[in-house]
Formats: C-alpha cells, structure tokens, sequence
C-alpha cells in the first residue's frame, strides 16, 4: 500500500519537492547579502530595539533595501492551502468522478484502511514539507525578526511550527470536502474558503487571547518600534475617558497653532496612552497553541473522513 | 448458502425508488444471465452486492454476509463495474501490484494467464477497450472469487472481442467453482452461456429461473384470430400478437396444451426474456381475467 501511495501521488510529491528545493535556493541566493549587509552596517549593535540614535535610519534603510524580500515572505501563506487544493481535494473527489472508487472499494482491503494507509503517507510528507517551509522562511527572516518581531499576523503565520500544522489541516480538509462533493473542482474551492475563513477566524478571533494581553501604560506619545503584538492602543485623558482620533488631532492642531509642541501639550493635559500588547517572548507557545488548534482540527477532519467514507455512495 | 440472495430488497435515489421489493436467491455455481431494459436496476443490484450502496429496505446477502456492513466479504468476490474502471496513468504491471497490495487471497498466476499478450509496461490509459476489458476481468480472477459479478461487460466491446473475452471467463471460472453474475441488456451476449436468468424490469424482478426449466414452462401459441377464452393447461398469456388473421401467444403454461386448434411450439429464450421485459404488456394481475374481457375478431 505504501508503494500504491507513492505511486500514485509521486507527482504531487515531487512536485512539492522541486518546489521547496527552489525556495531553498532563492533564499539561500537572497540571504546572502541581506546577512552580509546586517554585519556590514553593525545592524546587531542595535538590538534590542533600542533608542540608540541613528539606529532607527540605519534599520530603516537594511528593511527599505530588502523589502522586495519581505514582501515575498508574506506570499508564502498562501503554500499549505495549495497541499489542500491539489492533493487533499482531489484525493477522494477523483476516485469518485472517474469511478475508480468502484474498483479500489471492491478490493479485498476495506475502505477505511486503504484511505488510513493513504492518508498517513501523505500527513507524513506534508508535515515534513510544511516543516521545512516554515524553517527555511524563519532562518531567512531572522535578521528582521530581530527588530520587528515574530509576533504580527504576516511573520507568525510563515514561521515555525504552524506551517507544517496548516499544511495538515489544509490536506485532511481537501480530503472531507473530496468525499461530501465528490467532486474535484467544487472541492477544491470548498477547500480554499473553509480553510481560508478557518484560519482567519483563529487569527483573528482566538489568537489574541491564547494568553491574557499586557497592559502599559505610558506617557510617550512618539511610537516606537514595538517587538511584541500591540492588539491595542488607545489614548485616555486625564480623567480616564476614552481620547476619540478626532479629539487628539483637534488637540494636536490646537497645539500646533499656538506654537506648544504637541507632545509635551499632550502630556501636560495628563493624557495618557495605554497600550496591550502579546510579547515577542511568547511566540513559541503561541506558535505551539495554534499549531494545536490546526493540529486538532485535522485529526477531527481525517476521523471524520475515515467515518463517512465507509458510508459513501459509489 | 445462496450466492447471492435478497429479501424485500429497495434501493431509492433520493425520492425515486430503483429497485423494489426485490426478491432473489441464486443458486450455487451457477451462470446467471442479469437481464433488463436500460435502468432496470441492474447495475444497481450488483453495487449493492458489492457494498458500494446500501440498501434503503430489505436485505441483501453476499456468500451469506451483508457486504454493506462487513466489507470482508469483498475478498471473494470479484466485480467488474460497467466501463471496467482502472487507474488510467498505471501501468499493466502496475496494476496488477496493486490488486496484489490489497488483496491477501491474491493469485498472480490466475491473473497472469489472463494477461498473455500485453505488454506489462503498457499505460492502462493506452490500452485498447478489449485489452483493458481484459485486464479488468483478470484483476477480478486473481481474487479466486467464489461470486463473480461483471456489470455489462460487453457494453464497449466489438461482438468479436466480445465473444473472446466471455470465452476467457467460462475458463476463469471453470476450475473455480464460482457463481457468476452477467449484467447485460443484450441477451444474445450471454444467451449461450447461462444456465440461470434473473430479469429485472421496472425496478423488480419480473423472471428468474433455470434457463431449461424456463424453456419448458413456456410455449408459443399460434392460430387463427379469435375471442380469448380459458385454454387448458395455460396457467398465464405473457404476450399477445396480431399478424394479419394471426394470433400468437405466448403463454406460461401448467400442463401440456393439447388444445388442436391452437399450434403449440417452444420458444426462444431472447423472445421469452423480450416478452417479459415490456412492461405494458405484462398482465400481471389477475390475467385470465382480463384476457377473457377482450375480444379480437
């Protein structure tokens, strides 16, 4: 049975492996000068963020120069829905469109352990590719991870251990939405929307509260590179009401026009900032938190999966 | 232990009901002609039998298990579903290690004298529709099944390969033992080969027998046109035929008919089938009755 599954998805595999090996090597070309210039402009002696005059040009410029880079990293989300789209969805929906199900269903093996065996190897692959990935895209990201964090939604979601958690997720829910619609192309569309509103609903809804946010306060109204997560920040006055944008630009205009900077008007209002962030210090059990969640619902769609396809019409 | 056999057996697609009240009971090691007009149910039957629908009422049993809830059962039976589906990107050899990987009754030498001839590095996609039917057929051998069941298998085939490839069955399944199933809405495909017959039509099953005890029970009627009353020994009109001044019956009959006006010959088991499968032409209830009532002059 593992040859058959080899077999028979040897092109989706090897293509997923001529794929990573050409990430690989662009990111080997990329990084090269991107660490050489890190070590060139000191950019290390900067770290942690700190206030170090000059430092916020010289960071400025290294993320101006790389940016095309950066920008590229952020299309990589996008790859554990493709494991979905052309292996998860077309897994089940294909047997059944060209009635080839009729003939391995028939067969002396049941249906349940033909689709485990399958399912199986193929988890395999996918968490080991999705493993790489997610590796490979932490080590090129390193030298930005050190000034911006891992923590916003376009860094955290390429790196690390949700990657390899995503590409399961995607495949098993390929595979159910094969087996429901039992056809590939609705398939693969039902794939890419439920995965898609899947990991947006996580992102945005369960993620900031994995742990409970930190809450600062502060009087400095200059923003400053900030390592962690802000999920909020809002202004208060003095007497602790919520400062509305409008007022504060009223106040800052206000300021400006009598010629007072409007930093120091601000503070001497007794205005005040508050801040709740998730730091940067949290990002592995972050990234293992939500890795679970994927985790989880990939074993509920493959349980699922192996539950109905007993019951599937051919 | 039937074969095959099925007690009040329904099937329903959505709110449309393809198999009814379906009783059948195959004998063992039998050659089983599974006739019918287009949707019949045919197909229908065989995916029952095979475990790929499950029944919407009454029961099926496979070699006297219930194929729906314990797939095991498929390791003796051997099915070609119609169009004789096959991985189309593998190739013949490859093919046939896949029917190795799963199926532990697996006899490579069953199937390999059957694939005389084919290149074993042929892509199934390339291969001619008799070949491929061919391959198809061995793959259900190589199981060593003791229930045999081919839906339309000679749906794509030319009437030559047609005739080789039910010769390379009955040689299959010669040494076996095996109870075969042929699902087919030509008759004269496997009029030479069966010895039992199950006619579905309308979603039920309308004849089954043993083919020479069918033959028997049968008879053809000719005379002249006439009213239609009781004739002695005919049990039921299965058809009637005006030719001209001609009438012709074809008739169940209990008894010999010894009736003189009427001339009495046997029939043809493709025309006893075809009789059987119009559906408005079957007096299937009460049929003295009504072929009293009616008057032909």
């Amino acid at each position: 049975m593992a040859w058959l599954t080899w077999r028979q998805h040897r092109l989706q595999l090897l293509t997923g492996l001529v794929g990573l090996v050409s990430l690989a090597i662009a990111a080997l070309v990329t990084e090269l000068p991107l660490r050489s210039a890190y070590h060139r402009d000191a950019l290390a002696s900067c770290l942690p963020p700190s206030l170090r005059s000059g430092c916020d040009i010289i960071v400025r410029r290294f993320e101006d120069e790389f940016s095309a880079g950066v920008d590229a990293t952020r299309a990589l989300i996008a790859l554990p829905a493709l494991v979905g789209l052309f292996v998860g969805a077309p897994l089940l929906a294909r047997e059944l469109e060209l009635g080839t199900a009729r003939l391995a269903w028939t067969q002396g093996i049941t249906r349940r352990r033909w689709l485990s065996q399958k399912l199986l190897l193929l988890a395999l692959a996918t968490l080991a590719g999705g493993a790489a990935l997610g590796t490979l895209t932490m080590w090129w990201r390193h030298p930005f991870d050190a000034f911006e964090g891992r923590m916003s939604a376009s860094v955290f979601e390429v790196e690390g251990l949700v990657v390899p958690a995503y590409a399961l997720f995607a495949l098993m829910l390929g595979v159910l939405a094969g087996l429901v619609l039992r056809r590939t192309v609705p398939a693969m569309t039902a794939t890419l929307v439920a995965f898609g509103v899947t990991r947006l609903l996580v992102g945005r809804f369960l993620r900031p509260r994995f742990m409970a946010p930190i809450h600062e306060s502060a009087t400095s109204f200059t923003s400053r590179p900030h390592p962690g997560w802000v999920l909020e920040d809002t202004l208060y006055d003095a007497a602790g009401r919520h400062v509305t944008t409008g007022r504060e630009d009223l106040a800052i205009v206000h300021a400006q026009l009598a010629g007072i900077d409007p930093h120091s008007y601000l503070a001497a209002l007794g205005w005040h900032r508050v801040i709740s962030y998730q730091p940067a210090d949290r990002f592995w059990a972050f990234q293992a938190i939500e890795a679970g969640i994927f985790a989880a619902l990939a074993l509920g769609a493959a349980a699922l999966a192996l539950w109905a396809v007993r019951r599937t019409p051919a | 232990m039937a074969p095959l056999e099925a007690h009040a057996l329904g099937k329903r697609f959505r709110r449309r009901w393809v198999l009814r009240h379906c009783e059948l009971e195959l004998p063992e090691r039998a050659i089983v002609g599974l006739v019918g007009p287009n949707g019949a149910g045919k197909s229908t039957l065989l995916r029952l039998a095979v475990g790929l629908l499950a029944p919407s009422e009454g029961e099926l049993r496979a070699l006297g298990r219930d194929p729906a809830r314990e797939p095991a059962v498929l390791s003796e039976i051997g099915y070609v579903a119609q169009d004789a589906p096959l991985y189309r990107s593998l190739t013949v050899a490859e093919t046939i290690a896949f029917a190795r990987a799963t199926n532990s009754r697996w006899d490579g030498d069953i199937a390999a004298a059957f694939l005389s001839g084919l290149r074993s590095d042929a892509r199934v996609g390339l291969l001619a529709t008799g070949d491929r039917a061919r391959l198809a057929l061995a793959l259900a051998l190589g199981k060593r099944p003791a229930l045999m069941l081919l839906d339309e298998p000679f749906a794509r085939l030319d009437p030559l390969a047609g005739r080789s490839f039910l010769q390379l069955l009955m040689d299959g399944v010669a040494e076996t033992a095996a109870t075969v199933v042929i699902a087919t809405h030509v008759i004269a495909d496997v009029e030479r080969v069966c010895d039992h017959i199950v006619l579905l039509s309308g979603g039920g099953v309308r004849l089954q027998g043993d083919v020479e005890a069918l033959l028997d029970s049968h008879r053809l009627l000719t005379g002249t046109r006439r009213p239609l009353g009781r004739i002695a020994g005919v049990r039921q009109i299965v058809r009637e035929r005006h030719v001209g001044r001609q009438l012709s019956l074809l008739v169940r009959r209990d008894d010999a008919i010894v009736d003189p006006s009427w001339s009495v010959d046997r029939v043809g088991l493709e025309e006893l089938l075809l009789a059987y499968m119009a559906p408005e032409q079957l007096p299937l209830r009460q049929p003295r009755e009504r072929a009293a009532l009616r008057w032909h002059g």
